[in-house]
């Protein structure tokens, strides 16, 4: 992947309310064409620094106070989520993700995508049709009977209907069973190699994030603690105990746990 | 029969208005309760333009209609849009704010005594004899009408076209429509113009028939109940809501007492709170929404 | 709340206590005093001015509970009002009852009237409340001139001053006392109301409503409390009202007073009993600001009938810009200098200590 990256974040800092700094400095990279996974615990700052991207509305009185966001080589930071969707970054939230009580055809195209209305709108539905079935199947069902999968299903296929570039992805497993993750987890691949979209994606699910992305952050805090190339990081001791549950056998002490959160052992 | 035609000509008073609340309310949550006043404002508009255009009646019926429009874009341009984000509550507060604002501005700018738009156009208002031995005057008649037409064009737009779906979804997840690229203040700029532009089309009817003065606005309210019996979030319950409330109290006027015109909406509002809270058709997740 | 050093919290009692420090007792004993002294030297139009204010802050302290604490939006107020009022005034006209039977009458009116209107709104949550205490001021608007042209008061109802025992109140300085002793127990009262169970059950309902309930909170019976509450306290400042003023009429209890009322808790600022009597405070001294306002201006008499109008326009836009530019009211200014000089030198609270 060559060229500048398509999205870096610059020391950037979200403070909530005027008082109450969410995220502390995070630096982080995507690049055109990867798929990036972004893991943490709760409350790490990972929602946080997808909103910054994506902006806010005002409704949590929040907002980026320090360091940059910078897009295609543009400042992005506190702009209106629907400017940053029409430049070409679309998010897929973690909660709320579907107009309940429209159908899931009305779903996919209330939008306002980034290609000219008329044929080309039509034809993203249909590239979002094609990559999930289900979802034409259930074109005249309300959204909010939607079950859990199919509810991402028809959240991601919306994204797609905007004609994104950048894809956000929050939390894409939480309250799905495993099979379903690992069928949407396949989806994304496919998304990330037929449509050349790029993915940041945001997960508590370690595994299923390392094993589709090319590179990884790991947030604690509000800060970024580690990164690396996915599959060193699945390597790396540290990722093996605390996110990936794969301890050498033996338990840990309170103590040895409190060293970790000392100690940073940080990628050359 | 003249009971009939009295329940009919109410009741598209209370629809006409009443939509201007349900727009509003479906795409952004917001219970405008200046709507009363801002109907009052167009009405009055309508004399001004009457002597701007003296001569021209209907041009200066439609340039105070556009007018109206434009009204309504501004106050949310220029209030309503400072609220998004905050919390509802917030902007209904700031719509009763505007509307004792409105007032104040009203008898400042036009006086507080009764008006008669319809003289300044120089149109008399004649009255039509209806098969059946009922009277309907040519004003209230044009209300009938324009009501059937307003909601015949808001129905085939909310559900058809590409804006409309848009406006829907805005009203559902506001965060959610902005992530998906729908420009809310757009959005809500447009249910707060068509909202004052059909609710000055009801206020100016009303002045040309019955003349203009401060307790219409009593009428925006109580069109309010009208609404919220129908459900506050659907058109179809605006209509069947503004039937029941105009019945009765047309017929509660006539059989009972004279003095009850003002409390019988509130009655059926209460009546129906009590029975099935979130109106006859509204979407019982209303209830959560808050 | 800003604590003083050397104080410590180790039991409930200490923890909830309403006045803390040593600084805090000191300065309400001088503000007590202050208070009490104020008649002594007051001309008529302040003292009057003054009893309007308590009056006022009654009413606007039961609207605080119910809007800043219990999240609930009322239109009704000036109905509540009005119902106080006219059971006084019935009362007295009827059966020529005395002080200590029509007052606690009025609260239980005002009582009544919560239940009815309230019972419907348990259900529902956000607006509907407030479309109810719209209908509540209507059906009493109804209520009160049916009773005025039924029995021929047409220009309203007088009433005789009020008296305790055979001491008739009528001297304003009695009523400042009065007044004063009323207000004074209906902000004791409230702050008791907030700082006990019932306070933390309607800080969770305004909130988080589903979540309280899921902690076993009974929400409708404390969302039905808070209505029942606040509307027999207004129905009380109602009745002193009645009494103070000598007349009752229902012109006197427009809609623009609800909006007035509902005013003082935005301007105030929400969720703050200090907010209610700030709030109460500024929205008596307008209309005498704009009265004094346009007497200034070089030809007051052309103005003389436009002043009603002023005043509606004025009020609404200070209203408007409360709303917009200070959200929080008189109290939000108040807390933001102090954070200022609590954080200094930080600007800002960091999330976690993680250092």
């Amino acid at each position: 992947m060559s060229g500048a990256p398509l999205l870096t974040l610059e020391q950037v800092e979200v403070t909530y309310h005027r008082v109450i700094i969410a995220v502390q400095g995070v630096t982080l990279k995507v690049e055109r064409g990867q798929i990036v996974a972004l893991l943490g615990t709760n409350g790490a700052g990972k929602t946080t620094t997808l909103r910054a991207i994506s902006g806010f509305l005002g409704l949590d009185d929040a907002r980026v106070t320090a360091g940059t966001v910078i897009y295609r080589g543009e400042h992005i930071e506190n702009h209106p989520p629907h400017e940053i969707t029409t430049r070409g970054i679309v998010l897929v939230p973690e909660r709320d993700k579907v107009f309940p009580n429209l159908s899931v055809a009305e779903n996919l195209v209330a939008n306002v995508p980034r290609v000219a209305p008329g044929a080309a709108a039509r034809r993203l539905v249909d590239v979002a049709y094609e990559f999930f079935p289900k979802l034409a199947e259930l074109r005249d069902r309300e959204a909010g009977y939607l079950s859990g999968g199919e509810r991402q299903m028809l959240a991601i296929g919306a994204a797609i209907a905007c004609g994104p570039e950048l894809l956000l992805v929050d939390e894409l497993s939480l309250g799905l069973a495993p099979l379903a993750v690992q069928d949407l987890a396949r989806r994304l691949q496919e998304i990330r190699d037929r449509l050349g979209i790029t993915i940041l994606l945001v997960e508590q699910n370690a595994p299923v994030a390392l094993g589709i992305a090319d590179w990884g952050y790991i947030m604690e805090n509000g800060r970024v603690v580690l990164d690396g190339d996915a599959a060193r990081l699945g390597d790396h001791q540290d990722i093996r105990e605390f996110y990936l549950g794969q301890s050498a056998g033996e338990r840990r002490s309170y103590r040895q746990v409190k060293q970790y959160r000392r100690s940073r052992r940080w990628y050359g | 029969m003249q009971l009939a035609v009295n329940i009919l000509v109410l009741a598209s008073i209370y629809a006409l208005i009443g939509c201007g609340y349900v727009l509003i309310y479906r795409t952004s949550r917001v219970l405008n309760l200046a709507h009363g006043e801002l109907m009052m404002v167009a009405a009055y508009l309508l004399l001004t333009t009457a002597s701007l255009f003296s001569g021209h009646p209907l041009t200066a019926f439609v340039a105070s209609a556009l007018l109206g429009l434009v009204v309504g874009v501004a106050v949310y341009v220029v209030l309503m849009r400072k609220m998004t984000g905050e919390r509802v509550l917030a902007a209904v507060l700031a719509t009763v704010a505007l509307g004792i604002l409105l007032r104040g501005i009203v008898v400042l700018i036009w006086s507080a005594q009764q008006q008669y738009p319809g003289q300044a156009l120089g149109w008399p208002n004649p009255a039509l004899e209806l098969p059946g031995g009922g009277r309907i005057s040519v004003a209230a008649a044009t209300l009938v009408l324009t009501t059937a037409a307003v909601y015949a064009s808001l129905f085939a737009f909310l559900r058809y076209t590409r804006w409309g779906i848009r406006m829907r979804a805005a009203g559902q997840n506001p965060l959610l429509a902005a992530q998906r690229g729908i420009r809310l203040h757009g959005v809500y700029a447009l249910a707060w113009g068509l909202s004052t532009f059909t609710g000055g089309l009801a206020g100016r009817l009303i002045a040309l028939d019955s003349g203009l003065e401060q307790t219409m606005v009593v009428i925006g309210l109580k069109a309010l109940p009208a609404a919220l019996v129908g459900g506050l979030d659907s058109l179809v319950g605006a209509i069947v809501g503004a039937l029941i409330v105009a019945g009765a109290e047309v017929l509660l006027i006539h059989y009972v007492n004279p003095l009850l015109a003002d409390v019988v909406p509130f009655l059926v509002l209460i009546a129906m709170l009590m029975v099935r809270p979130w109106g006859l058709f509204g979407t019982r997740e209303e209830l959560d929404r808050v | 709340m800003p604590f003083a050093s050397g104080y410590f919290r180790t039991t409930y009692a200490r923890d909830i206590r309403l006045v803390d420090t040593r600084t805090q007792v000191a300065s309400l004993a001088v503000f007590v005093a202050l208070l009490a002294a104020f008649p002594f030297f007051a001309s008529a139009f302040l003292l009057d001015l003054a009893n309007q204010f308590f009056l006022a802050s009654i009413g606007a302290v039961a609207l605080m509970l119910l809007t800043g604490y219990a999240g609930q939006v009322s239109l009704g107020h000036a109905g509540l009002l009005a119902a106080g009022a006219f059971t006084v005034g019935i009362l007295v006209k009827e059966v020529n009852a005395p002080f200590w039977v029509t007052v606690p009458a009025a609260a239980a009116v005002g009582a009544l009237l919560g239940v009815v209107f309230g019972l419907p709104s348990l259900r529902l949550r956000g607006l509907y409340l407030a479309v109810s205490t719209l209908a509540l001021y209507f059906v009493v608007a109804y209520v009160g001139s049916e009773y005025e042209t039924q029995r021929g008061f047409s220009t309203g109802i007088v009433v005789d001053p009020p008296a305790i025992g055979t001491f008739p109140v009528d001297d304003p300085r009695v009523w400042y006392f009065v007044l004063f002793a009323a207000a004074a127990a209906t902000v004791v009262l409230c702050l008791n109301l907030l700082r006990a169970r019932s306070g933390r059950a309607w800080r969770a309902i305004r909130d988080h409503e589903t979540v309280a309930e899921a902690l076993g909170i009974n929400v409708p019976a404390y969302k039905l409390a808070a209505f029942v509450i606040s509307s027999a306290l207004t129905a009380v400042a109602g009745a002193l009202f009645a009494d103070y003023r000598g007349f009752v009429s229902v012109e006197a209890f427009s809609l623009f007073l609800s909006i007035q009322y509902v005013a003082m808790v935005i301007i105030g600022g929400m969720g703050s009993i200090l907010g209610a009597v700030l709030g109460a405070a500024f929205v008596t001294l307008f209309p005498y600001a704009i009265e004094a306002l346009i007497a200034s201006l070089p030809t007051p008499e052309r103005y003389a009938n436009l002043v009603f109008a002023v005043n509606y326009a004025a009020f609404g836009l200070v209203m408007v810009l409360f709303l917009l530019f200070e959200p929080e009211g008189l109290v939000g200014i108040w807390r933001r200098v102090r954070d200022w000089f609590l954080l200094w030198p930080f600007r800002r609270r960091p999330l976690s200590g993680t250092k």
